[in-house]
This record gives C-alpha cells, structure tokens and sequence, in this order.
C-alpha cells in the first residue's frame, strides 16, 4: 500500500480496542489521516459499485461516477462488455468527461484535444503530427487508467482499483445468498428506473453506512412523523420477545431484517407494490425458498461494505460517496424488476421519492441527525468520549439455514460491530494476505472460537 | 449556440403575449402571498391554493452534453416531487407532526420570487405563469441552504374567481442538491 504508516496514536483509534465490548471511538468520524486512510486502504482497496447493467444499454453508454474521491467513467464496450477509467487526461489531469451521462463514441479532453476511444486507448490530439515526430513518443501508453478489476454480480457492477483484491465472489462471499432475495426473485432480473437524485451531507460516509448495515431501532423513532404520515401510524414495535429477526453479516457486509412484521414496502403504503409482491410470493418461494421469499419485503436495511446501502422492499438503492471527514454526497436509484408491469415500476419510482429521497418523509430526519452527530464529534474534548455500541453483544447463534454470521434480534449492534471490525481491520492490513490471516477476519458461525486479541467484533457466541 | 440544448429550456421562447397590467399584478401579489404563506408554514392555507388536480413536479436535473437528445430532465426519471394534491398533503402531514424532530427548532425559511410573467392560454381562465426563486433556509445556529430554480405554471381562475395553481414545474438549478433535505416547497 502506498499510505504512509499511520503516526502510534492515529493506530490506536484503527484497532477500535474497544469494539469487542460494544465501544467505538468517536475520531474514526473526524480525524482527517483516518480519512486519508480509508481512501487509500478502503476505497482505493475494495470492490466498489459503480453501475447496474440497465444504465449501460449499449456500446457507448456512458455514466460518470465516484470511487473514493477518484472519479470515474463506466462505458460499455463495442464487445458488449463494460469497463471503467480514471475520468482524467494523462496530459495535464483535465476531465475528459464532463457529463454524468450519455452515450458517446469516444472522450476528448478540452484542454488539448486529446481524444480516447471507449475502450480508453489514446486515438489522436491537437497538432498530432508534432506528437508523432517526438523520438519515444508512444500512444499506446498514453491511454486512460483502466480500474484494476471490473465485475458484475446479477446486474450490479462493482469495480476495484487493486489488481490484488480477491474476487467479487470471494469479497461477496456468503452475501450472495441475501443480494439475490432483491436480485434474482424474478427470472427477467432488475433494472434502474432512469435517472438519479444525488444530494450533499455534512455527515461522515459511515455513520450512513452504518445506518443501514443495522440500525433498525432508528426506524420508530426516528421515522416516527414519516410513518404517521404515510401509514397513519407509527414503525411497529420491532424488539417483541417474539420477534423472528435477525442481524447477519459476512466480510463486513451487513443485512438486518425480520420474517414475521409488516414489510418495508408496506410502509411506503403502495397498495400496487403490496400487490405485486402477494401475486408473486410462490415465485419468490420457488427461486429463493421459503426464508428468503419472506425477506423480500421485509423491514430490513442492507450495507454493502464499503458504502453501498439498499431497502428491499422500498428498493431505494445509494452509494455514500466521501468528500472529507465531513462530507458525503449521497447518490440514489430505484431498483425495479424488469418484467414488472409499469405502473408497479412507477410506483416503485413515486414511493421512493416519497419516502427516500431529499424530500422523502423518511430521509429529511436522517440527514439532520447525521449532520448534528458529526459535527458534534468534532468537540476536542466530546470525540474523547467512546459511543456505546453494545447491543447485543452476546445475541449470535447457530441457524440451521442462514449462512454468515447470525445474530438474533433485529433491534442490535451487531451489524455495526461488525461494519466497524472490516474497516479496522481493512485499514490496518497493507494487504489483503495479511487480513485474510487476521484471526478474526473470516468470522463464520461454525468457528466457535472467541479471538483472544481485542479484535473481535462481538463477544457473543454461538 | 442556436439549435442546440441548454441546460434548462428546451424549446424557443418568446415574449409572452402581452397580458393586462391587472392580470400581472394581481399574479404577482399571489405568487407574493404563496411565498409568505411557506416561509411561515402556513401549510394548510398553500395547499388551498392548489386545484383538486393539481400536478406539483420537481424534477432531477441531469448533467448531460448539449447533444444528447434526452435532455437535462425526462418524465419518467427520479425526481425530487411529482406529486397529486394528496401526496402534497402527506409530505404536509409530515412537517407538521409533532414527532418531526428535525423541525423544531423551527426552520428559517425565505421564498423569494421574481421575473413574474404571465400569459394568456386558449381557455380564458388558465394563464400560464414563469417566475425564479431562490429559496433560502437556515436552521439551527448556522446550517442553511440555499436553492435556486425556475417555476413553470398553469394558473386557474375558479368559480369563486379565486386564482389557484393546477400545475407547476419546478426547475432547479443544481445537479448534485446542496442540502440534506427540502423540508420546504418551491
């Protein structure tokens, strides 16, 4: 890795000595070289997603987007493939798109005229014949930087920076049995409704992230006004003893729902959407069985590890992109099946924007809370103070069906231990050897063991 | 750059036809107290100034080359509202809930509208209306937002020859929104 070590004192707050017994330390939101970390070992690291499938039609479609603060063009291929490059020209650094979408036969930088073809190749410039009486003068090295790895897991494409990092199925892992209860319910597969609503926060990426990696109990009390206005009635109360709900996580990629309440597209109230999913409930059982039928429209909330967060059921989709410490711009769609009738799609389009979007009924109290809790943290004396991640600490178990780590109850910390765990432990391994032979890194249920480094995500076992 | 796309009008404008000096200025002290009545949160009263019918869209606007056909906005792509008068309704039920936390404090809110103009359509009671907006809000001890946009209206005259809005298009002028939320309308 190319980050200069971190100073003794900043890899005191990377190992989150504390986690184990439900304690996070509050600089990971503020610290400025805890930032440059993440960007370099996190972002510049992991499988990031960058697209689905649908928004690339054809050779030439085009999207611009974020990885860390690394922006990139997605262009699909003459080949039918997809690939993606740094959006900066090798001349001078200029953008050499400036659209955030479209369709394109090729990229021109406006500074100089130098011209790239999609499959980001050097084809030409400004007074190209002096280029090309230049001794040495060699094109063909001169093309845009491709991302290391590129990959697509059922319509959503996520790309890497490092040649090294595992593979998309190894990084998913086990998490594949939960993204296909939303990506493969159906044999048509999903698409993007078009477009995108990206909007700025004054919050840390992670607290979102976070959010949506476990934090149900938020929903009721948080949401309490959004749900009164479009249920007429306030979130269930999710943390009953008989609850049927589970926090379950693999490689720091968090899902948390329950079997056995009112589903997350209930609570946007669509009586279209409802229908949708009760006519197709033995289709769900068919493809997914009888478990995963149920989560499709569960109240849940997913984080893909970094920072690529879904409700199924609600099928917003985001990506919280970093800006510094204290920014995020958070970018979202609306995930759809694509041989849904339109009117369920449009539905799926107006409940999103009803609900999560800058103007939802559920996302204007995030953002609020999000930004005080930052801004907050930047107290000297306050960001001293550890925040209390302690719920559930002895709540994992065994399940007979559910793959990963398995966690009872919904309303936990678990999740967020864990989201938390991935990133110390990805941001202290200069490579990826070395996380994987990191006690603690590859948590499975049958292990048994408690680490005995202070490394563990939750001190509950099985 | 003739013929090609701008960011926000898609087709040839024109001077509007000139409409009385009456029709402009009772318009404009309307649009003056549908401001008033959303930086006080009058809720309630703005939403009596919407037709039963009423379409209320604010659209995402997209980044996109002069050249691509598809334009910076399209109907049936994420926007921030397209809204019947019921979903007005509910986003209303929202902010005034007692449980909306990020309300109270209440925010600062400031709608100021202007180059106002008015147009006389086909039906002799429906004038179609433009105006700009910044929409400043400040909350807390020093958060603030501010949004800029364009409005395009279809105003009605009913029976009780009351001016009400039936649709509105709001244009903003942001690609990425420079705020957290919009607990407001425009």
């Amino acid at each position: 890795m190319t980050a200069d070590p971190a100073s003794p004192e900043l890899n005191d707050v990377l190992r989150l000595p504390g986690l184990r017994d439900g304690w996070l330390d509050r600089r990971v939101f503020t610290d400025p070289g805890v930032y440059q970390l993440e960007l370099e070992r996190i972002f510049a690291r992991c499988w990031l997603f960058i697209a689905h499938e649908s928004q690339l039609p054809k050779a030439g479609s085009f999207l611009t987007t974020w990885m860390g603060e690394d922006h990139v063009i997605v262009v699909r291929q003459r080949d039918g493939g997809v690939n993606a490059f740094l959006n900066s020209c090798p001349h001078r650094g200029n953008r050499v798109c400036k659209a955030e979408t479209g369709h394109a036969r090729g990229f021109v930088c406006n500074y100089h005229g130098w011209s790239f073809g999609l499959d980001g190749d050097l084809t030409g410039m400004h007074e190209a014949s002096v280029y090309d009486a230049e001794p040495g003068f060699d094109r063909s090295r001169l093309g845009l930087t491709p991302v290391a790895q590129i990959a697509s897991y059922k319509g959503l494409i996520f790309a890497t920076f490092d040649p090294a990092a595992p593979s998309i199925q190894d990084y998913l892992g086990d998490f594949t049995y939960y993204l296909d209860v939303i990506l493969d319910n159906d044999p048509a597969g999903t698409e993007f409704v078009g477009g995108s609503i990206r909007s700025e926060l004054g919050c840390n990426w992670k607290i979102a992230a976070e959010n949506f990696a476990g934090d149900a109990l938020h929903a009721g009390w948080t949401h309490a006004s959004g749900a009164e206005a479009m249920l007429g009635q306030s979130v269930p109360q999710l943390g009953h003893p008989d609850a049927v709900s589970y926090h379950v996580n693999t490689n720091g990629h968090c899902w948390e729902f329950n079997l056995d309440a009112v589903g997350n597209a209930a609570t946007f109230g669509d009586r279209l959407v409802m229908r949708y999913l009760r006519a197709h409930h033995d289709q769900f059982r068919e493809r997914l069985g009888e478990t995963r039928a149920r989560m499709v429209g569960s109240i849940s909330s997913v984080n893909v590890f970094p920072n690529f967060s879904f409700l199924p059921g609600q099928n917003t989709f985001r990506t919280w992109q970093p800006k510094g410490p204290d920014r995020t711009d958070l970018h979202t769609w609306v995930l759809v099946n694509k041989s849904a009738p339109d009117e369920v799609k449009e539905a799926w389009r107006k409940g999103a924007m009803m609900t999560f979007s800058p103007a939802g009924l559920f996302e204007m109290d995030d953002g609020e809370n999000w930004e005080a809790a930052t801004r907050a943290n930047r107290g000297v004396v306050t960001r001293r103070q550890p925040l209390h991640y302690g719920l559930g600490l002895g709540s994992r178990i065994d399940h007979p069906e559910l793959p990963g780590n398995v966690y009872q109850g919904q309303i936990n910390d678990a999740n967020q231990r864990a989201f938390y765990q991935r990133w110390s432990d990805l941001i202290q391994a200069a490579t990826w050897d070395e996380l994987d032979q990191r006690p603690d890194s590859v948590q499975r249920p049958d292990s048994g063991k408690r680490p005995d480094s202070g490394q563990c995500p939750d001190s509950g076992r099985p | 750059m003739p013929g090609q796309r701008s960011a926000v009008n898609r087709r040839d404008e024109t001077m509007p036809a000139a409409s009385s000096s009456d029709l402009l200025a009772e318009v404009s002290a309307f649009l003056a107290f549908e401001a008033r009545l959303l930086d006080e949160e009058r809720y309630d009263e703005w939403l009596a100034l919407f037709t039963d019918d009423a379409r209320y869209w604010v659209p995402g606007v997209e980044n996109r080359a002069r050249r691509d056909a598809a334009g910076p906005v399209s109907e049936d792509h994420m926007a921030y509202f397209d809204d019947s008068l019921a979903d007005l309704r509910r986003r209303v039920t929202r902010l005034m809930s007692s449980t909306a936390w990020a309300e109270d404090p209440p925010t600062r809110h400031l709608h100021l509208i202007s180059n106002i103009e008015v147009e006389t359509t086909a039906h002799p009671q429906e004038f179609q209306v433009r105006s700009v907006f910044v929409n400043f809000r400040g909350q807390g001890e020093s958060d603030q937002a501010t949004l800029y946009g364009s409005r395009l209206d279809l105003v009605r005259r009913d029976g009780d020859s009351n001016l009400r809005i039936a649709r509105r298009k709001v244009t903003l002028r942001h690609n990425v929104l420079p705020a957290k939320n919009i607990n407001t309308f425009f």
